[in-house]
């Protein structure tokens, strides 16, 4: 008789539909995320396709559902370590990080007032900062404080522990190593953003005005860094001309040689976001090919009836500073003309391209391509992005469709 | 604009062409202009190589030829270094380079055998034939190779008016002035034919159509001296360690040049006759150091190609590595002559060893019109017009404003 339950590995999207759509099937399921919140890259954006909703709308209702199953135990900071066994009979090592923060807490925010350390939020990509003590997003969940204890400043502790009304403070908690058995195993690690350190003609991490498409979904976000407005991080202006730099790592055989499939509707999103900032914010969006899968075209045309877009065909593949303002020359050639363009703008975003979680840490059991998409084999079913570049809505289907397949398994082995 | 139907007829010839010459990876390049951006040498007006790619895609050797971007060109490899699709245009455009070469200059089968591995040992064999002839003419019948006093010392001498030459003289100028007058033949041919592409694709206006004598005496000098001085060359940037060594290749052979001429002059004319003692005479140490930076220049290409190579900004394919290895052969030759002459038990093979030196600069000359070697006129010819280009651009302007 096979292991009757099902383990999703990642909480994003994708892991969270097919833990969800599993459980109300009455099957065990485990789901894992390596994050202390669920959410994943969907819960970082100020607005997701296909039809633009703010992440509140499809997380919160799947949350609603999961807090209702009996059927799902969530384990958060929790990484898978090894995957033994086989289809109907798995035996997965796992390793859970201390979070700190017990069971008590309320999310009060108590601890948070008194706390003077800090660190810089990987959730924000760098452009803000916590506490030492914090709240992973302000739609977390589980909703429990997480203490970083190497971002503490002196005294913190005590005053941390103090604080809290709750007793929720651990500083002992340990690393557990764990097993789980399982039938099958759906994996949704997703997806991470490619290292633009390593573009090293487009300037990022040199130049201040240089961010990624992520950096800007945080700026846009009424919760992120900046309180929802787009702004240069060199001095905190609105930018007045902004140029997208598409097929930033992708299609690129020194780096990803595929299509990323969403950076060119991340860039039309981003045009809407700037033309709701400012209508007249100039956008310069330097492409090869403009992708726009499916019915997604009639997307392109809505950004270039709502926001003042410029489309040039020319990669760009130089990007200066100019040292006094800060703005930034950026070089391409338009194809179409055949001359060089030399743009000054405020801004450049560069539309970074997808790279699998799975890419730089193999792990023992699992299946990866040359990239380090995850391969489908007999009870490892992968999903969404950890499987392929995908938009929130393929993710989701494929996630539902994985669960079939899941259920299939540990119904028949 | 919509009723217009514009007939594209591809030449596959063409495509293979410049495939089977190092550019084979052409038909990877998806347009995104990459390379154009990061090239150094790419002028903002007329970009290159991203068009020039996709012209030698459908392999239009019309355009490619009235082109002087593909000589303006000093193949860094930056383009090659970030192509996201390894297309290597930086290689792409030697091939294309040779390619117009071979349609520029005629005899195209002796471009064939430059350019293919199988033709070397015909190119030996045709120059070997050549020169037998020529030894066995002048010589009064077949000397023996082995015998330093018999080949190349011998003691027959001509009298030409008031001229007393010895035979191996009369035998390298008979040979080596016709060659040359060969070379300068075809080639100024092959750039008055490249020259009235360039004016006819750039439209040049008939009043600013300068005679010969003037392009060579306004934009000539100012040509040869930006080349001398490697300025386009140094601005390069993955491969920035190839401009010295090859700036000193290019001081190795004029010092080589105006060694031969004086040579030319002070033996044959004058009648000084060599050979000269070879630790005292002037113009013996002249010729010493322009074979010392020959070899320091063409060794210093060779290892740095290497190296290139590992970066993957450049790649060597053979009418690369045999114009590399054919100036280090002329260079050791060369001074093998000197070392075989000085040590008496080596003294009777300095005969061979001063037929293969003749070989390798036979091949040398001839390398001028049919190898990679005729960048030498051609680039100089595509910087001579981008001057020129760039000064009349001025002048229009300027009479448009007035």
């Amino acid at each position: 008789m096979a292991n009757q339950s099902i383990l999703v590995v990642g909480g994003g999207i994708s892991g969270i539909t097919s833990a969800i759509e599993a459980a109300e099937m009455e099957v065990p399921v485990y789901l894992v995320e390596r994050e202390p919140t669920l959410g994943g890259r969907v819960g970082q954006l100020r607005y997701y396709f296909p039809k633009l909703c703010p992440p509140t709308c499809g997380l919160e209702l799947n949350y609603k559902r999961m807090k209702a199953n009996p059927n799902l135990t969530i384990y958060t900071m929790t990484d898978v370590l090894e995957i033994n066994g086989g289809p109907g009979n798995f035996k997965v090592k796992l390793r859970k990080r201390p979070r700190f923060v017990n069971d008590n807490c309320t999310a009060c925010g108590e601890c948070e007032k008194v706390c003077e350390g800090e660190r810089v939020s990987d959730f924000d990509f760098g452009l803000g900062k916590t506490k030492a003590i914090y709240l992973p997003s302000p739609m977390a969940f589980p909703g429990k404080y997480v203490l970083d204890k190497n971002a503490l400043a002196p005294g913190d502790l005590e005053r941390i522990i103090s604080a809290c009304p709750y007793n929720a403070i651990d500083p002992d908690m340990k690393e557990e190593v764990f097993e789980l058995e399982v039938g099958a195993i759906i994996w949704a690690t997703g997806w991470k953003l490619y290292d633009a350190t390593r573009l090293d003609n487009l300037g990022y991490g040199k130049y201040a005005n240089v961010v990624t498409n992520m950096q800007v979904e945080r700026m846009a976000s009424p919760w992120g860094p900046t309180g929802g407005r787009i702004l240069r991080p060199s001095d905190g202006e609105a930018p007045k001309r902004v140029a997208f730099v598409q097929c930033a790592g992708s299609r690129d055989e020194n780096h990803l040689p595929y299509c990323s499939y969403i950076c060119c509707l991340a860039t039309l999103k981003h045009t809407l976001y700037l033309a709701e900032q400012s209508p007249e914010t100039e956008c310069l969006v330097f492409y090869i090919d403009i992708r726009t899968p499916g019915r997604y075209e009639k997307f392109l045309k809505r950004a270039q009836n709502e926001a003042n877009i410029n489309f040039i065909k020319g990669k760009v593949a130089k990007i200066e500073e100019d040292p006094a303002t800060k703005d930034l020359i950026v070089t391409a050639e338009d194809t179409l003309s055949g001359k060089k363009v030399n743009e000054r703008v405020n801004m450049v975003v560069l539309a970074l391209g997808m790279q699998p979680s799975t890419s730089d840490n193999p792990i023992p059991g699992l299946t990866t391509d040359e990239y380090g998409f995850v391969v489908e084999k007999e009870g490892i079913i992968p999903v969404g992005c950890a499987k392929k570049p995908l938009d929130v809505m393929c993710s989701n289907e494929s996630a539902t469709g994985a669960v079939i397949k899941a259920l299939q398994i540990i119904k028949s082995a | 604009m919509g009723e217009q139907v514009l007939k594209v007829d591809a030449d596959l010839s063409a495509v293979k062409e410049i495939q089977s010459v190092g550019g084979e990876t052409v038909k990877r390049c998806y347009q995104c202009a990459t390379c154009s951006s990061v090239c150094p040498l790419s002028p903002d007006e007329a970009p290159f190589p991203r068009k020039q790619m996709i012209l030698a895609q459908w392999g239009f050797r019309e355009k490619l030829l009235s082109d002087p971007s593909i000589w303006l060109c000093h193949q860094c490899g930056d383009c090659t270094r970030y192509c996201p699709r390894n297309a290597r245009p930086g290689d792409v455009f030697a091939s294309l380079r040779l390619m117009v070469t071979k349609e520029l200059v005629p005899f195209k089968f002796l471009n064939t055998f430059y350019n293919q591995p199988w033709g070397l040992p015909i190119l030996v064999l045709i120059s070997f034939i050549i020169l037998f002839i020529f030894t066995a003419l002048t010589f009064k019948g077949v000397p023996n190779f082995f015998d330093a006093k018999s080949f190349p010392y011998s003691d027959i001498y001509y009298k030409i008016g008031f001229l007393k030459l010895p035979a191996r003289v009369v035998m390298i100028d008979i040979v080596f002035l016709s060659l040359a007058g060969f070379v300068i033949v075809v080639m100024a041919n092959a750039v008055s034919k490249m020259w009235k592409t360039y004016l006819d694709y750039y439209n040049i206006p008939q009043a600013y159509r300068y005679s010969y004598g003037k392009i060579i005496s306004s934009y000539l000098i100012p040509a040869l001296k930006e080349i001398i001085n490697h300025s386009r060359f140094e601005k390069c940037g993955s491969n920035s360690w190839r401009a010295n060594p090859h700036k000193m290749l290019v001081f190795g052979f004029i010092i080589l040049f105006i060694t031969t001429g004086t040579v030319f002059i002070l033996a044959d004319i004058v009648g000084m006759h060599t050979p000269w003692n070879p630790l005292t005479h002037p113009v013996k140490w002249l010729g010493y150091i322009g074979g010392i930076l020959l070899l320091y220049g063409i060794i210093g290409l060779i290892s740095g190609r290497n190296k290139a190579e590992l970066q993957n900004s450049l790649k060597t394919s053979y009418p690369d590595r045999f114009l590399l290895w054919l100036i280090l052969f002329v260079g050791i030759t060369g001074f093998a002559i000197v070392i075989f002459r000085s040590i008496p038990f080596l003294f009777n093979l300095t005969g061979v060893i001063y037929m293969i030196h003749l070989i390798t600069v036979f091949l040398l000359f001839l390398a001028i019109p049919y190898s990679k070697f005729s960048h030498l006129v051609f680039r100089t010819t595509a910087v001579v017009f981008d001057l020129y280009y760039k000064d009349i651009q001025r002048k229009l302007k300027s009479s448009d404003l007035s």
